[in-house]
């Protein structure tokens, strides 16, 4: 016990460095940029914005945020300081709204879309990949070539196909939105019904994409695993072939665990365009509307908020592995 | 002379690859295993020694196939079974195997003894975990390994530790035939010394029938085996006493193979160079002469063209060559 | 080399992914020879014509007429303006005013068109017809008109002194003309887009500059990896731990948000097609850089390493001859995910609205981001984004293809 917390700790450490890092370069990026980035963002937004005073509000409120004219140390600081109070200042294509109240929906949207269907398609994934190394044969043969179309198919042209063939063209289920755009958000069975039947298309084309890159992995994974030397001596030692599979696909799915581990960002990356697709009223139809509408903190937020829920999720699968693989602990113990 | 406990007639096995070619790795090989005695086979990495010790367990899956020849293991043809018999009745208990790459031969993520438990359970023998840990803590006991090393994962042991963790569940059955593919060259020299000494020490306590040896190495075998079988693209190209090969070998290919071994400097240590020029044939398309014909130093016309058989001794060393033992004799000593 | 090769081409996975690929190229560099009309002219007055071949009917007029006695020409000619719904909205309508439903046959267009001209009359009231049906039925009632005439059809102009207008010649039913006679024809095979632009046209320009984005971006993110993944693993000590220690920072932090961040500090004006190529490969070199890495580490103390180094050769020399061609095949591999994962990286941003200014070139991502702001998949516009994921699929699908059947040759221990 004493060796997994000096694991968790390790990884703990390691989280916080990372964030720190993110952190600064969500920062600093946009600021290496030339030019003053408050002058240049309040003069695309004057041409949006009809209100003087809500121009010169932001533009107030925005060099208060920022400090351009303090040195850059101190800007950061000031920046910290608002972060931590959960202040990333005014949305400017939606003003008066803040970016905190805008960002506050879209998280629960994109946590209850994304997580379930990455973890659904992983599971699903591995399991096909596994029967695809041990089947061989037609299985492998009909599986593969699809696992690898739909893996290297975009995540977006698959959210369109899905949309064209069960909303569009079946009428199955709604093509856009979160919810029915006539119900307000409540607890009643009518809108906990337009949000499951919202719910699918997004989902599974997630679904489907994650299945497709894990079903190679973990078949590739296995293949390797077979032709290990301990398969080798299990079997001349008489071990069932059956038994060895369990051996094997033990050990095939533990770097799948790591796999996702790593592999959480990208495939984040192609649900939040998945969101996009179906107008789903997540981060990324957010982030969407920031890029649409030239709008700095709204996008600076977003980012900062999806690179933190990558982060915590990859934090978490590292903190499980630690826990399922033996190996992991025998390491932390010497 | 002693009980066989492995006789091997005329062994033909093939592996298809990916292409689906197929390479005669092991290809018409006899030999035999007495009962207290350890047979040494040598030969260069790719010429077919790693398929001849699986395809002495009788035991064949893809891309390894069985085409022809028997194997009798202590008076019982093991080639014409249903695998699942040969699987449970012969592998572990008749024949055992420690692989070439024994580093990785344990299951990372299995405690040791849940795979002895695996093993013992497999072979019907009974036995609840009581019993099973009683009976590795006594076998580790006596080849010298530390109890504690059950409750451990591989990944905890050293290298040298865990080959000798492979070769104690080898021999947990008691095999009559050890067979044991390099299995001390990825080792450091004192773990090698301490393996060798541990196969040595359980062929005398009685724990295995016979061993046989399989290395690259032809000086480790003088000092390990009895007999010495050389071989070559898929061939046995010479047999003889640890002796007689060592010292004295007829096939150029085993004269080769003995010059081929030089006393590394200090800091090369892994550089292993190769006296003999050339590389083996390719044995998806096997010359139909000599296989060694190409690389040989005293290679005539005639060699490419017939297939050459075995020349017997009168001590019953045998050779495959054209040349007789006086021509071959007289050669060498002409340089 | 030359066995390497033959291997390689023993694959069928790779051949597939080759010859797709080729294919690809080819079309991309010949079309243009033959199509030479700028990608992004708008040709079309209105959106998503449908794909087809757009004949000029002005032309049609004046080129020379042929008579072809068909017999089905008259069917045909029917069924092009009464659709089974039409036929349907009609036995509505006369059943509304009391015709019974069992004198109605649809099928029979004479008999159907009879009842109709009878009893039709566009200003009776219906009870709960609403006004937009009736409109549709009035619509219905001007295209049938003369549906079963058998004169042909006159063309007039207007005199120019008298503005009277003049019988100028006269199109039978069965007057024909022959397309290549037709001195304007347009062939639209993937029909225009949403801002009146030939499709195709575009498509293969789109794909060109994808290819060529995606290509320096996986040069980029190659070298990039491999260079820091070579230092990483030969030199070792402190310089592996900093770079390691950065690799790590950027594999977890998404690639894609840096991606964001970045296009947008630049600015829609400074993002053109290379700018986007070369931000995506700065971010994009983590995998090579850890996968290089590991490949060198298991490579440096090889024997032949060893013995390299013993005859006191220099670092760059040990880099070059005894380890890069070890790691050459996967340096290859590694490049093709590479730029197909450029590939998609251009249009993952430009779907976001980061993508390459809109001016002066397509790519595949900004074809995919037009379609989607107008809607083109859900008004069933299919020619206008189908073709374009069915584009980006091939090329990802063919360098994944190639990718495996190289990763099966050089890798043995993969089988299947």
């Amino acid at each position: 016990m004493k060796a997994y917390r000096k694991y968790f700790l390790k990884k703990l450490g390691w989280f916080a460095i990372t964030f720190v890092f993110a952190f600064v370069l969500n920062f600093t990026l946009p600021r290496l940029m030339p030019g003053d980035p408050v002058a240049a963002i309040v003069a695309r937004l004057a041409q949006g914005l009809s209100d003087a005073s809500g121009v010169q509000a932001i533009y107030q409120q925005y060099s208060e945020l920022f400090g351009t004219n303090k040195p850059m140390y101190e800007q950061f600081f000031i920046y910290i300081g608002n972060v931590l109070r959960g202040d990333f200042g005014f949305s400017f294509s939606q003003y008066p709204r803040t970016v905190a109240d805008t960002l506050k929906s879209s998280i629960l949207w994109t946590i209850g879309l994304q997580f379930p269907a990455i973890i659904v398609g992983w599971i699903i994934g591995n399991v096909l990949g596994a029967l695809a190394a041990y089947l061989k044969g037609g299985f492998d043969k009909v599986l593969m070539p699809l696992s690898i179309f739909a893996s290297n198919f975009p995540a977006y042209g698959m959210a369109v196909i899905f949309m064209v063939i069960f909303g569009v063209a079946l009428e199955w289920f709604p093509t856009s939105g979160g919810y029915g755009f006539d119900l307000i958000p409540e607890f009643s069975w009518n809108f906990i019904k337009s949000v499951i039947t919202h719910y699918q298309l997004p989902f599974w084309s997630i679904v489907v994409i994650a299945i497709g890159g894990q079903a190679i992995g973990m078949r590739s994974m296995a293949i390797y695993e077979l032709n290990a030397d301990y398969v080798k001596f299990a079997r001349f030692m008489g071990i069932k072939d059956r038994k060895i599979i369990g051996y094997v696909f033990r050990n095939a799915m533990l770097p799948q665990v790591t796999g996702l581990a790593l592999s959480i960002g990208t495939m984040f990356g192609g649900a939040l365009i998945t969101e996009i697709v179906f107008s789903y009223p997540g981060l990324g139809y957010t982030l969407l509307n920031g890029v649409m509408g030239q709008d700095y903190p709204l996008i600076s937020a977003s980012t900062l908020l999806i690179t933190l829920m990558v982060l915590l999720a990859n934090f978490t699968i590292e903190i499980l592995y630690g826990i399922i693989d033996p190996r992991i602990k025998a390491a932390q113990a010497d | 002379m002693g009980k066989i406990l492995l006789e091997v007639r005329e062994l033909t096995t093939k592996y298809v690859t990916r292409f689906r070619e197929d390479v005669y790795a092991v290809d018409h090989v006899s030999l035999q295993v007495e009962e207290g005695k350890a047979l040494g086979i040598a030969g260069e990495s790719g010429c077919g020694k790693s398929t001849l010790a699986l395809s002495l367990m009788g035991y064949y899956f893809a891309p390894l196939h069985y085409i022809s020849g028997d194997i009798i293991v202590d008076g019982r043809n093991i080639t014409g079974m249903d695998p699942d018999t040969v699987r449970k009745a012969v592998l572990g208990r008749d024949v055992a195997y420690i692989p070439q790459a024994a580093m990785n031969a344990l299951n990372p993520t299995q405690k040791v003894i849940n795979f002895i438990e695996d093993v013992i359970k497999v072979h019907d023998l009974g036995a609840d975990k009581k019993e099973i840990y009683e009976r590795a803590r006594i076998l580790f006991e006596t080849v010298g390994l530390p109890e504690s090393v059950l409750h451990k994962y591989p990944v905890e042991l050293s290298g040298g530790m865990k080959q000798r963790t492979v070769i104690a569940i080898a021999v947990l059955l008691s095999p009559k035939v050890l067979i044991a593919d390099e299995p001390s060259s990825a080792l450091d020299v004192t773990s090698q010394k301490m393996v060798i000494k541990m196969l040595m020490r359980l062929m005398e306590d009685g724990l295995i029938g016979s061993l046989i040896f399989i290395t690259h190495e032809l000086p480790l075998l003088y000092n390990v085996t009895d007999d010495i079988m050389v071989m070559y693209a898929g061939q046995i190209v010479e047999k003889g006493t640890a002796r007689e090969i060592v010292f004295d070998p007829l096939h150029p290919y085993a004269k080769g193979l003995m010059g081929s071994i030089i006393v590394p400097e200090e800091g090369v240590r892994d550089v292993k160079l190769t006296a003999i020029p050339g590389a083996p044939p390719n044995l998806k398309k096997p010359p139909s002469g000599c296989r060694f014909a190409e690389r040989c130093k005293y290679v005539q016309p005639l060699c490419k063209v017939t297939s050459v058989g075995f020349k017997e001794l009168d001590n019953g060393r045998t050779y495959r060559c054209i040349f007789s033992e006086a021509e071959l004799r007289e050669a060498y000593q002409n340089g | 080399m030359k066995h390497t090769l033959q291997q390689v081409f023993h694959s069928g996975k790779f051949v597939i992914g080759f010859v797709i690929f080729v294919a690809l190229m080819l079309i991309v560099i010949i079309y243009p020879l033959i199509i030479t009309d700028a990608p992004l002219t708008i040709i079309a007055q209105g959106t998503f014509f449908k794909p087809g071949i757009y004949v000029n009917v002005y032309d049609s007029m004046n080129a020379p007429k042929y008579t072809l006695l068909l017999e089905d020409a008259d069917a045909k000619r029917i069924a092009s303006r009464l659709t089974p719904e039409d036929r349907q909205a009609m036995k509505e309508w006369l059943i509304a005013i009391g015709i019974p439903d069992n004198a109605i046959d649809i099928e029979d267009t004479a008999q159907l068109l009879g009842l109709w001209e009878t009893h039709f009359d566009p200003k009776m009231q219906i009870a709960g017809m609403t006004n937009a049906k009736r409109n549709y039925y009035i619509r219905l009632n001007t295209s049938l008109e003369g549906l079963l005439a058998t004169e042909g059809a006159i063309i007039a102009a207007k005199n120019a002194d008298t503005g009277a207008l003049e019988e100028k010649g006269n199109v039978g039913q069965s007057e024909f003309v022959n397309v290549t006679q037709v001195a304007n024809v347009r062939v639209l095979p993937l029909g225009t887009d949403n801002f009146g632009r030939d499709v195709l046209t575009q498509l293969v320009t789109a794909t060109r500059v994808s290819l060529q984005i995606g290509f320096i971006a996986g040069l980029i993110a190659t070298l990039v990896g491999l260079t820091l993944g070579l230092l990483a693993g030969y030199v070792g000590g402190w310089v592996d731990d900093i770079i390691m220690f950065v690799t790590n920072l950027f594999t977890v932090i998404p690639g894609f948000v840096l991606l964001i961040l970045i296009s947008f500090s630049i600015g829609q004006e400074r993002r053109g097609a290379t700018t986007v190529a070369v931000v995506i490969g700065f971010t994009s070199w983590v995998w090579t850089t850890r996968a290089v890495r590991a490949q060198v580490i298991s490579l440096r103390n090889r024997d032949h390493v060893n013995l390299s180094k013993l005859s006191g050769h220099s670092l760059v020399h040990i880099i070059l001859n005894d380890i890069l061609p070890y790691i050459a095949s996967y340096v290859v591999m590694a490049m093709i995910l590479q730029i197909s994962s450029g590939i998609l990286a251009e249009a993952g941003l430009s779907i976001l609205g980061l993508g390459p200014r809109t001016t002066d070139v397509p790519t595949l991502g900004l074809m995919m981001n037009w379609a989607m702001i107008y809607q083109a998949h859900v008004l069933g516009k299919w020619w206008a984004y189908l073709p374009v994921l069915i584009t980006i699929a091939l090329i990802t699908f063919s360098m994944n293809l190639m990718n495996t059947g190289l990763d099966q040759v050089f890798n043995p221990a993969l089988r299947d």
